[in-house]
């Protein structure tokens, strides 16, 4: 069976938001979107330089869009009614189009709700049947208060994201004990604890 | 100095959230859908309920508030020539 | 390695068993109607697709989803009875899985934990498992409109691991104000209900259905041979104009079943009835087809846009017709637009013979799937 090998990682937190340049329209995006996204900057990488129609994109997330869903749903009553634009984001996978947009990824997409345990599988699954060159795995969770209050979840906001390819040298090579994407990329991003640099990981070639 | 536009252009910045963009350097005359500012559809949708939000204006065509749209210029006209009729 | 679809089960806008659906696919019928619930005027259009009973407590998606399953387990009884339950897996797909619950929390309505807990997609997949003898790998999908063709290609991959020996595939999503306020807000309803490839064709009816699969190894009568997918990385809710990804994620999934365009029999295409998506699926149909376009039709007449549940409640129609020797036609569809493909079918097909089956989809975030089926 092939090796899948790890070629960078990301942790991210709401605080790194601030520390990337985003065009005008950042700001449209909700906060699960803007730190997937952040996730995804944080791992350095140039797409242009990637086989961009063979990155496949695989998400996992507890909650989801639940919180833009009750912002959402709270936004009904107000004068001309909900907002559009909340709307398309109360969805668990908007963040994937907004990835994909971002960086011109036309490879196929997967979202997973729960599956911080499931990612790393689903993502080598893939890699070794070949339906995409690389994978890049986001985990992102956003629980805002009002979610925590309303839903009644524990209140929080991180991402992780990790760049997977099968084969080639350099990097992380995933083990069969390797079964959890969030513990992964926190073990991957502080083994270089001194390179801490945006959050990124130094796990690169 | 219009003042409604002046306003507007904030009001969009506020509504669209648009980052890094401050009021003066939206052109009155500037396009805001397809170049100028490169608004899209959605944003065509959240400036009809923002018109209702603020304005009281409620657009009920979709051809009437393409045209409406067309910069802030004729925004401002639009808003202008409604609210007369009341 | 063969993976066959060993039974079906759904409960629709047109019937609460796969018979009813099959009824309605002869009869060419359409279970839009106008719904008592949506008739507040910030509702873009009141005709919907709304199953006949039991989405009025407090936990509708696990009730329709529950009821989808136990029809194809039924089915599937002497498959399933012989396997331990660590060997059956579960997978769901929902786009908002028990959204009621958070329009009750928000509205201080009675909402029991349950219904709460349902709000969040792998709990609902986790409870259902339990209630349904899979105590094997729980997966939950939500990757919008395509979420039951995801759901298929998962339960298939789980299969060919080795993970479970037998797996649920279900979906599920149910009409809400949650969405569609949503869809009136972005203007996408068309008041009259959908009208899929028609040339006075103006927006997207929202339905709601539980439907299941049941996904084994091993030959059968009807087997999944084939999955794709892309992104067109283009915008949000406005699909390529081109139609180039949705035509790349049908190559996709033609390799993967190693069949070429000429080999399939029958399109059952996405179909929404907005102006923007049948346009560029008959653009990405004739980008991978050319003239040579095999019969086409669509379902969202007749059931509404089921958001997650569509990918699996349309495939069963696929399965169920194929059974009869029948291509389903498209309901509400009266003049078809120019452009469409040249085979767009108005009414069922009877007396063919479908061996190969090609289910699309797309939907928000710029995701297209596509799934192949063989059949007999």
């Amino acid at each position: 069976m092939a090796d899948i090998v790890i070629t960078a990682a990301s942790v991210v937190a709401p605080q790194d938001v601030g520390r990337f340049r985003f065009g005008i329209r950042f700001g449209r995006l909700d906060p699960f979107c803007q730190l997937g996204l952040v996730a995804v900057e944080a791992l350095g990488i140039d797409f242009s330089t990637q086989p961009r129609s063979e990155v496949a994109i695989c998400v996992a997330t507890n909650a989801g869009s639940l919180s833009t869903d009750v912002q959402y749903w709270q936004s009904r009553n107000e004068p001309g009614g909900v907002s559009p634009t909340l709307f398309v984001y109360t969805l668990p996978s908007t963040v994937i189009g907004e990835i994909a947009i971002r960086h011109g990824l036309t490879g196929p997409d997967l979202c997973l709700i729960g599956g911080s345990a499931e990612l790393l599988d689903e993502a080598a699954d893939l890699l070794r049947r070949n339906e995409a060159a690389v994978c890049l795995a986001v985990y992102c969770d956003v629980v805002s208060s009002s979610a925590a209050e309303t839903i009644r979840l524990r209140a929080e906001a991180r991402a992780c994201a990790a760049y997977l390819q099968r084969g080639g040298s350099g990097g992380y090579t995933l083990t069969k004990n390797d079964r959890d994407m969030i513990s992964l990329c926190a073990r991957l991003c502080s083994l270089r604890e001194k390179d801490h640099h945006h959050g990124r990981v130094g796990c690169r070639a | 100095m219009d003042e409604l536009a002046a306003e507007l252009k904030t009001r969009l910045i506020q509504t669209l959230k648009l980052q890094g963009i401050t009021p003066d350097q939206i052109q009155d005359d500037a396009p805001l859908f397809g170049t100028g500012l490169g608004l899209d559809s959605i944003d065509a949708l959240e400036l009809v309920v923002m018109l209702e939000k603020y304005y009281g204006i409620a657009i009920k065509d979709i051809e009437e508030g393409r045209s409406a749209m067309g910069s802030i210029h004729t925004l401002a006209e639009f808003i202008r020539t409604k609210q007369s009729l009341k | 390695m063969e993976i066959t679809i060993a039974a079906c089960g759904a409960v629709t806008a047109v019937g609460e068993t796969v018979d009813e659906l099959l009824t309605a696919v002869r009869a060419n019928t359409s279970g839009l109607r106008p719904c008592g619930r949506f008739i507040d005027p910030v509702y873009q259009s009141n005709v919907l697709g709304a199953t006949a009973t039991g989405t009025d407590g407090d936990d509708p998606a696990f009730f329709l989803a529950d009821r989808a399953l136990r029809e194809a387990r039924a089915q599937a009884n002497s498959i399933l009875g012989k396997l331990p339950s660590n060997r059956i897996a579960l997978v769901l797909s929902t786009t908002k899985a028990n959204i009621e619950a958070l329009e009750r929390l928000t509205d201080a309505r009675p909402c029991s934990p349950t219904a709460r807990r349902h709000l969040q997609g792998q709990l609902l997949a986790i409870d259902l498992a339990a209630a349904h003898g899979a105590a094997g790998p729980v997966q939950c999908v939500s990757v919008a409109c395509i979420s039951g063709l995801v759901a298929i290609e998962q339960g298939a991959k789980l299969l060919q691991r080795g993970a479970a020996d037998a797996v649920l595939v279900v979906g599920v999503d149910c009409l809400s104000a949650f969405v569609v306020t949503g869809f009136s807000a972005l203007k996408a309803l068309d008041p009259i209900g959908c009208r899929p490839f028609d040339r006075d064709r103006c927006g997207l009816s929202p339905g709601e259905a539980g439907a299941a699969l049941v996904l084994t190894r091993g030959k059968g009568e009807t087997a999944v041979c084939g999955w794709g997918g892309s992104n067109d990385a283009n915008h949000l809710t406005g699909p390529s104009r081109d139609g180039a990804s949705l035509a790349l994620a049908i190559r996709r999934a033609l390799t993967v079943a190693e069949l070429e365009p000429r080999d399939i029999d029958y399109v059952n295409a996405h179909g929404t009835g907005t102006q923007y998506n049948d346009a560029m699926e008959s653009l990405a149909l004739r980008a991978v087809f050319g003239d040579a376009c095999p019969p086409v039709s669509a379902a969202k007449g007749m059931l509404g846009h089921t958001m997650g549940a569509a990918g699996i409640v349309e495939t069963i129609i696929c399965v169920l017709a194929a059974r009869q020797r029948l291509i389903p036609g498209t309901p509400r569809l009266s003049s078809p637009a120019d452009g469409a493909p040249e085979q767009l079918l108005k009414e069922p097909r009877t007396s063919v013979n479908v061996r190969h089956i090609l289910k699309l989809g797309t939907g928000f975030g710029g995701v297209n799937g596509a799934l192949v089926l063989r059949h007999g």
